[in-house]
């Protein structure tokens, strides 16, 4: 997903030769270094699960006499041009960005890293063509796997993030078969094939939990640009589908009452940003974390 | 520097093979079968069977990728299923504000970044480049369409000093082209500008730790020769990097950007045909922006191996 912004440079693999640390080393050094990523993923997670059991009105229910509200008691963030309460829908959005966020992150890690841990730990032909592949799919427009995805099938959130997801796959190859190359000649890794382990083994129990910490690296930064595509593709009219509420569709709609109501498009856009950024921090800190652990 | 060159090209043509194999597959296995498109609903089966043959649809998928690529590259790309229209003839009308628009954001966005980045790298120890650095991370993380909308309600809705979309073709008002092109340039520079100021950055503050900056210090070079003598060029190899790197957030970001502001060009085009299905135009568009993707990158590759010898010999 490189046609993605990449909110870091390339991230370099701790290793497992890092000395051990407690359970709250990571929480500790997060908090210490970034509180204001914390908070934000905190409470992005938290919203994403109870969001929808807080919201104070329905979602979808039209009441055109509220129409075009400004923030007031009753409804705290206004309401958008068919009388729904834009805080109920924003908390509605916040748990379709994090389906975009775990589709994207699912689809692009498990094949990413499959591709990554195979080609680094076996080597030889099979590297040389994933490599080659990696290289060709890295930076192609994700827009253009999109248009092919939804065209084909149809346009929802599962299909628009199945196409970021696939853009997302370089990314995960990339970092795993640098780790696995790392790994590939350890000693823990040459012990288990002196007891007999075949190479699949020393890859899925030896290796992989080896780069749990790269990995979680990509899977926040790639899991920001899944929030931004899902806002991008529902916007198009390619992704999740009215009345449904979403970042996207949100401020699709918005975009018709600039003139009247700006406010829906300000908040709906606030909203997204805090959990992009949120994640991003949140992705820089651990990159520190893993990258000080290989010092 | 042949090995290079070979090894290039050859990876362009595979990447454009796959592509044309992608579009032509996607299409082919669509749902809905172009004769039913084209004869409407109302055909007997003697003649759906018949224009079918015509078609070469009952032939084998295979041999119609065959015909399907000769028509191709000779550039017969078939015609919407809405307007009725050459789908070449319909690329070639959207081309030009696309392009117009891509070239503007990128020739903004390397203007204002590239000496951004650098003041950042100048400055990293000061007390300012941290809250600029962080300023920079919210740029990355705000949705580039949504400065859009706000740019929209700025200068159109409020001061009403700009057009809010629409195109002017440059060869009949080219202050009128200008004026409606200042919005979307913007908002495709803001795609652009944070993450080139962030790879400027990172380039120039390695370039300052290189032993060479260390020499030229010795020998009582000023800060501002250095910067720009021994730093600066390495950031040009950057930004030549960061555009390859960057091609398809800036192909992505403009078809985005088309449909806020209205410009009628690829963008629009493939996304309207997505949501009509209208699949000739949606491979003349996939085509396109792929081809152009790969003519690009391989442009940047030649370029650098005639700037950095040590691509062609590595």
């Amino acid at each position: 997903m490189t046609d993605t912004i990449s909110a870091s440079g390339p991230v370099v693999p701790g290793g497992p030769a890092r000395r051990r640390r407690g359970v709250f080393a990571l929480p500790r050094f997060l908090l210490r270094r970034s509180p204001f990523s914390v908070l934000l993923v905190a409470v992005f997670v938290f919203l994403a699960i109870f969001g929808p059991l807080l919201a104070p009105h329905s979602m979808t229910d039209t009441n055109l006499s509220a129409a075009l509200q400004s923030p007031n008691g009753t409804y705290w963030l206004g309401t958008d041009q068919l009388g729904r309460d834009v805080l109920s829908r924003l908390l509605g959005s916040v748990r379709v960005a994090a389906q975009a966020f775990l589709i994207v992150v699912l689809v692009g890690g498990v094949l990413g890293t499959s591709l990554g841990l195979l080609s680094g730990g076996l080597g030889g032909a099979f590297d040389l063509a994933i490599s080659r592949l990696v290289e060709i799919l890295q930076g192609f427009p994700t827009i253009l796997v999109a248009i092919v995805i939804v065209a084909l099938l149809d346009p929802s959130l599962t299909n628009a993030m199945l196409a970021v997801g696939l853009a997302a796959v370089p990314d995960f190859a990339r970092v795993s078969r640098s780790v696995a190359i790392q790994l590939r000649d350890r000693e823990f890794v040459l012990a288990a094939r002196g007891l007999g382990a075949s190479e699949l083994r020393i890859l899925v129990a030896e290796v992989l939990p080896n780069m749990a910490g790269p990995l979680i690296v990509i899977a926040s930064f790639d899991g920001a640009q899944a929030i931004m595509w899902e806002a991008a593709l529902s916007f198009l009219g390619m992704g999740v589908q009215p009345p449904s509420p979403s970042f996207g569709t949100m401020l699709r709609e918005a975009q018709n009452y600039l003139a009247i109501q700006p406010w829906l498009a300000v908040i709906t856009g606030i909203t997204v940003s805090a959990v992009i950024l949120g994640l991003n921090l949140f992705g820089d800190a651990l990159g520190d974390y893993y990258n000080r652990g290989s010092e | 520097m042949a090995r290079y060159l070979i090894s290039r090209l050859a990876g362009a043509f595979v990447t454009l093979f796959c592509v044309s194999a992608l579009a032509f597959f996607a299409t082919a296995l669509a749902p809905g079968n172009p004769a039913a498109v084209l004869l409407g609903n109302r055909a007997t089966p003697e003649r759906m069977e018949a224009v079918t043959r015509a078609m070469g649809l009952d032939k084998p998928l295979p041999v119609r990728y065959g015909i399907w690529l000769k028509e191709t590259l000779t550039g017969n790309l078939g015609t919407s299923n809405l307007s009725f229209k050459p789908v070449s003839d319909l690329l070639m009308a959207a081309l030009p504000a696309t392009l117009e628009l891509t070239l503007f954001s990128l020739v903004t966005a390397i203007v204002i970044a590239v000496p951004f980045g650098l003041v950042l790298a100048q400055g990293r120890r000061k007390w300012w480049s941290r809250p600029l650095s962080a300023i920079v991370t919210l740029g990355i993380s705000v949705p580039g369409f949504w400065v859009g909308l706000l740019l929209i309600v700025a200068f159109s809705l409020t001061l009403k000093i700009l057009p809010s979309g629409g195109f002017v073709p440059m060869n009949k008002n080219l202050g009128g082209n200008l004026r409606a092109m200042v919005l979307p340039t913007v908002t495709l520079a803001v795609y652009l500008i944070p993450p080139l100021v962030r790879f400027v950055r990172v380039t120039a503050v390695s370039a300052f730790n290189e032993e060479y900056v260390d020499t030229a210090r010795a020998k009582g070079a000023s800060p501002a020769s250095i910067l720009f003598r021994h730093v600066a060029p390495n950031t040009f190899i950057a930004t030549l990097t960061f555009v390859g790197l960057q091609l398809g957030l800036l192909i992505s970001g403009a078809i985005v950007v088309e449909i806020i502001f209205s410009i009628p060009g690829i963008g629009r085009l493939g996304l309207n045909a997505v949501l009509n299905r209208d699949y000739p135009v949606i491979q003349g568009v996939v085509l396109l922006a792929a081809t152009g993707y790969v003519l690009v990158n391989l442009l940047i590759d030649l370029l650098y191996s005639a700037i950095d010898p040590r691509v062609r010999t590595g």
